[in-house]
């Protein structure tokens, strides 16, 4: 249950202030340590070949003329890295999916364009890149197949034939009571068929290595650009059958993570597999042009979704039916999970069924990305959500609040499974309204002096944060748990040493952490150092991904920072030759005797007396050091309504986002501002994929088309409409302090509000939008249609 | 790091400039700011045997120029000396509006107007603006100097009138009508153009317009002017009716391509639309400055 007692007292940089981010200092500085400012003098660099075909036998590889080229220190090709190696592991399976083996190296076919072919190291990465040029490939390209629909027809050609007989990977059917009959019984029906559009994370920084093997102290030291150190360093070991214990991953400042940077990579295993044979550092990191190819892609999904309901609009049925594409190999975390738990939203729906098939195509492999299935699951119910209010003729504010959980609902379990804890959907939606002035814009009617009509669109949602528990992730195959662990230890200076495997990628976790552990302990925000992302110094722990660092940190931390301060009072109360700790507290450097500031004894001589073992009580032994391991007993479900006001052009399809709208809950805020700046970011990665970046595939040769800044439409902060954010705090019962996760909320809101915006809009057109990104284009196609639908009844 | 191997120059003069391309018997590529050229490089996606910066020449080619009716600018003046210069602001105030369509701060603290014509990117502004103020391209070899109409200069996508051992030593430009107007859209904030129009024009006391010039970028393999839409324009007062009959042969110049920022099909639709919107507000408007 919520753990509130550590908050009742206020402390200057403790839980809920708008603590100044420790990691800004050295960022800002330009002080920042990240994995490519990691350069040993005698490194040697790596280059990858790639293959430019989405699908291709390889028949012939010559390396002789580029073995020639001065510089040039090792080659590898396919065959050799199968024999030396083991594919890359998958880390969250798909459930009831075969097996695909995943090698660094392609062997006799590439299944996806830009998948490593040959990985050439020399003494420079212009060398390298020069030798890749003088490999000579002789590639024998196979029918590709690139559309996720398509993947599955019976004449599509099969990736993977020793494995599966189609594309089709995996199918996952989840549900609750009877959603057939309920639906064939409803009043009425909105269905229609929602395709999610392929993107990518972008980080600023893209992935990178630095492998170093001392082959005497068999240590293998690999500075990777990750969030999950403590992963990569078992899949490395696992890869290339070294001991775990031989394996040493640090990561120090990432930048930036999204989902991408989880789990091994073929370049990773590469590169430790040069510094092997070499006995040099190699290092790797990737171009912005190999990001494009070789970094997992995310959401590209076909959902056909249909909802009952009754004459009054509540709705007594859904049903969806995906197909997620996976690309042409199953990357560690594979193509998004969550779509099928959040699928009936914040709504009572009691009859559903949802079932997620996963496809294999020739592109890019796909893996996890902020929101996770979230965003793409939300478009699709919200845009019927408004459908179906205009059918009925019900306000679409109307409807949602018809059908939304109660506050006293909750808990509540929905069709698929997941327990949502608490929350007020009802008042974030309403709250949403108030601040836009719905009922006065509503009253204003659509139509503008300047051609311009004006629409608004609303949208609902609940997000899952965190896991369900060790036990359900085991279920799952998952070859990761659900806890968090930090260990905190005193240092001579009078401050604490705070050590975490969650590597710092933006998310702020130093300062959440260290906001923690001085509300629990006492001692002062700034005394705390927080180490991050050493796994040769670091307690074993899960990772930062899913929303789920604080849920779970928050719970360790505390209970570290418990024991710790409970250490150091009774030490205090020794010295002090007190009979025990009541009325002495940790108060910033100081333990001080409640009411009697004049007795207080400095940490920082606590703190020594405990680590030389002198002058402390005769069964207390030396050393002041905790580790705490802290595992929620249940996801935790932040939720939110979003309002977008948007004017549409006509005649251009151009839209203006006038108004951009989102009140979120995640539950106890540790810091407002981390808080912000966490749905900003997210919110601008959800416009982005909403309005403009698509990764598209040419139809006939299958490659990528737009893989570089030039054509990949990510947008700049010129392109972001004015966001206005309200939370409401309710705290989760099941985290400690009621935390909820933060760091994904923003991707999901602003494909589903926009477009239901657009179509409000255009109304009196009966314009229709099933698919992303949208924009000024498609709106003006789907006017086109709608007036083309008119004209032939 | 990434380009494939290439010597670099780093001439001390026009004249070693022009030395240097002919001795690589046109494999070189100049270097002038950069913008457009070493991701390319870094790209492979070019592969000159040589870069000749031009960086040093500042003295020769680093000034804006008002001589009479004329304005000659150097082919290494960057855009932010455009953007500030109060010759430009007063003789060409089309050029000073459309820099601040181009790129970021950065890029046009580095990019030149040379370097953009060179380039010849059919979406680019400098491109567009040049051609609808009819600019004369000024290039030099070792066999002498060439004046070259801008009409004649664009030849193709990133294609032109260069040869390749010309260096691109300035625009000279008439005197400007004192009537634009600029309109781009792209995909997203300062993006290339999907879209892009340059009108100017000077109308008389009755209300008479003469001297009309409408530049279209982003809808064929170069910028091109939309000659008939121009003639329709020119002589006459500009109603409703005038400007939408121009506005649709406009589309007699385009050509557009269909590409990841647009449709050609679209591209076709907001030409006439946005044409006429740029019209409509230029015969009811002020001058650009006043």
């Amino acid at each position: 249950m919520s753990e509130t007692l550590e908050q009742t007292r206020t402390r200057a940089n403790g839980v809920g202030a708008a603590a100044l981010r420790k990691e800004d200092d050295r960022l800002l500085r330009g002080d920042g340590r990240f994995t490519d400012d990691v350069d040993p003098a005698h490194a040697l660099h790596m280059a990858i070949g790639r293959c430019p075909f989405p699908h291709a036998r390889i028949l012939e590889i010559d390396v002789s003329a580029a073995a020639e080229l001065e510089g040039v220190q090792q080659i590898l090709v396919g065959a050799e890295v199968a024999q030396r190696t083991e594919p890359i592991s998958v880390l969250r399976p798909v459930p009831g999916a075969p097996q695909l083996p995943y090698y660094a190296l392609a062997g006799e076919v590439c299944v996806y364009e830009g998948q490593p072919v040959v990985s050439v190291v020399a003494t420079s990465r212009a060398v390298a890149e020069d030798a890749i040029e003088l490999i000579d490939i002789d590639y024998d390209p196979l029918p590709h197949v690139s559309d996720v629909l398509e993947a599955l027809a019976d004449d599509a050609p099969v990736l993977h034939p020793l494995q599966l007989s189609s594309n089709l990977l995996a199918t996952n059917p989840q549900g609750n009571g009877d959603p057939d009959a309920v639906m064939a019984a409803a009043h009425i029906v909105v269905s229609d068929r929602f395709r999610i559009n392929r993107v990518t994370g972008l980080p600023m920084e893209p992935r990178a290595i630095v492998a170093h093997w001392r082959p005497g102290a068999r240590e293998l030291t690999a500075h990777v650009s990750t969030q999950v150190p403590h992963l990569v360093r078992m899949q490395l070991a696992e890869s290339l059958r070294l001991d775990e214990g031989d394996v040493r991953v640090i990561t120090s400042d990432v930048g930036g993570g999204f989902g991408l940077k989880l789990g091994v990579y073929p370049e990773d295993v590469l590169a430790c597999l040069h510094a092997i044979d070499l006995r040099r550092p190699v290092k790797w990191t990737e171009d912005r042009l190999e990001h494009f190819r070789a970094t997992t892609h995310a959401r590209e999904a076909v959902h056909d979704f249909a909802i009952g309901a009754d004459a009054d609009g509540r709705i007594t049925a859904m049903t969806n039916t995906y197909t997620t594409d996976l690309g042409g190999q199953n990357s560690p975390f594979g193509s998004a999970q969550l779509s099928s738990i959040v699928f009936t939203g914040p709504y009572r729906v009691d009859d559903g069924f949802v079932q997620r098939r996963v496809a294999l195509t020739n592109k890019t492999p796909v893996g996890a990305y902020r929101g996770y299935g979230q965003p793409e699951v939300n478009f699709a119910r919200e845009l019927l959500m408004d459908r179906l209010a205009r059918r009925l003729g019900i306000d679409p504010l109307e409807l949602r609040m018809r059908n939304m959980l109660a506050q006293e609902d909750l808990p509540w379990r929905n069709p698929a499974g997941a327990l949502y804890d608490s929350g007020d959907y009802r008042l974030a939606l309403q709250m949403v309204a108030d601040a836009v002035d719905y009922d006065a814009l509503r009253a204003a009617g659509r139509e503008r002096p300047d051609g311009r009509r004006v629409g608004i669109g609303l949208t609902s949602f609940v997000e899952r944060t965190g896991y369900a528990s060790a036990k359900f992730l085991a279920n799952r195959g998952s070859r990761y748990g659900a806890h968090e662990s930090v260990t905190l230890r005193a240092n001579r200076s009078g401050g604490i040493d705070l050590f975490t495997g969650v590597s710092s990628m933006g998310q702020s976790s130093e300062t959440a952490f260290a906001q923690i552990c001085s509300q629990v302990h006492g001692i002062a925000f700034d005394a705390i150092r927080v180490h991050a992302g050493d796994t040769g110094a670091t307690p074993l722990n899960t990772g930062a991904f899913a929303s789920r660092t604080l849920i779970a940190a928050a719970g360790a931390v505390s209970a570290a920072a418990t024991e710790l301060r409970d250490k150091t009072l009774r030490i205090a109360a020794h010295r002090l030759e007190l009979d025990d700790v009541d009325g002495l507290e940790v108060d910033g450097d100081a333990v001080v005797v409640q009411g009697d500031p004049s007795r207080r004894i400095p940490l920082a001589e606590l703190h020594m007396a405990a680590i030389i073992g002198q002058g402390i009580p005769v069964d207390e032994h030396p050393g002041l050091e905790a580790t705490a391991h802290f595992e929620p007993e249940h996801a935790a479900y932040a939720f939110g309504s979003a309002a977008a006001v948007v004017a549409v052009d006509p005649e251009t399809g151009d839209f203006e986002i006038e108004r951009f709208v989102l009140v979120h809950d995640c539950g106890t805020m540790v810091n407002p501002t981390l808080v912000d700046g966490q749905v900003r970011g997210a919110l601008a990665q959800g416009f982005g994929a909403a309005l403009s970046e698509e990764l598209r595939y040419d139809a006939d040769t299958g490659q990528l088309v737009n893989g570089s800044m030039l054509d990949y439409f990510v947008p700049t902060a010129a392109d972001l409409p004015p966001i206005e954010l309200h939370h409401t705090e309710v705290p989760s019962p099941f985290t400690t302090f009621g935390v909820r996760g933060v760091g994904e909320i923003g991707t999901i809101p602003p494909g589903a509000a926009i477009a239901n915006a657009v179509c409000d809009a255009l109304a009196d057109f009966d314009v229709q939008i099933s698919r992303l990104p949208v924009t000024p284009e498609l709106v003006w196609r789907e006017l086109q249609q709608a007036r083309n639908r008119s004209e032939t009844p | 790091m990434k380009p494939a191997p290439l010597q670099y120059v780093r001439p001390a003069s026009v004249a070693e400039a022009v030395d240097a391309l002919e001795e690589h018997g046109g494999m070189a590529r100049v270097l002038a700011g950069g913008q457009s050229l070493v991701p390319m490089l870094g790209m492979r996606l070019m592969r000159p045997s040589a870069l000749v910066d031009i960086n040093d020449l500042g003295a020769e080619l680093g000034k804006i120029d008002g001589r009479g009716e004329e304005t000659v600018i150097g082919a290494l003046v960057r855009y932010s000396a455009l953007e500030t210069s109060p010759v430009i602001a007063e003789r060409l105030p089309l050029l000073q509006e459309v820099v601040r369509h181009i790129g970021d701060r950065q890029v046009r603290n580095r990019g030149t107007i040379g370097g953009a014509v060179a380039q010849s990117d059919p979406t680019g502004e400098m491109p567009l603006v040049c051609l609808t103020l009819g600019a004369r391209v000024v290039a030099r070899s070792v066999r002498g100097e060439r004046t070259i109409p801008i009409e004649e200069f664009f030849e193709g996508s990133y294609a032109n009138a260069l040869e390749p051992e010309e260096l691109l030593v300035g625009l000279r430009f008439p005197l400007a009508p004192v009537h634009c107007r600029f309109f781009e859209r792209g995909r997203k904030h300062n993006d290339f153009a999907l879209l892009s129009i340059a009108v100017a024009g000077s109308p008389d006391a009755d209300g008479r317009w003469s001297g009309v010039r409408i530049g279209l970028g982003g809808v064929n393999d170069t910028p091109v002017l939309a000659e008939a839409a121009a003639a329709r324009l020119e002589g006459r007062t500009w109603d409703t009716a005038t400007i939408a009959e121009a506005a649709e042969l406009a589309l007699e110049a385009a050509d557009p391509p269909d590409d990841v920022r647009a449709s050609a099909e679209y591209r076709n639709h907001l030409l006439p639309i946005q044409l006429r919107r740029v019209l409509t507000d230029l015969a009811g408007a002020e001058p650009w400055k006043t």
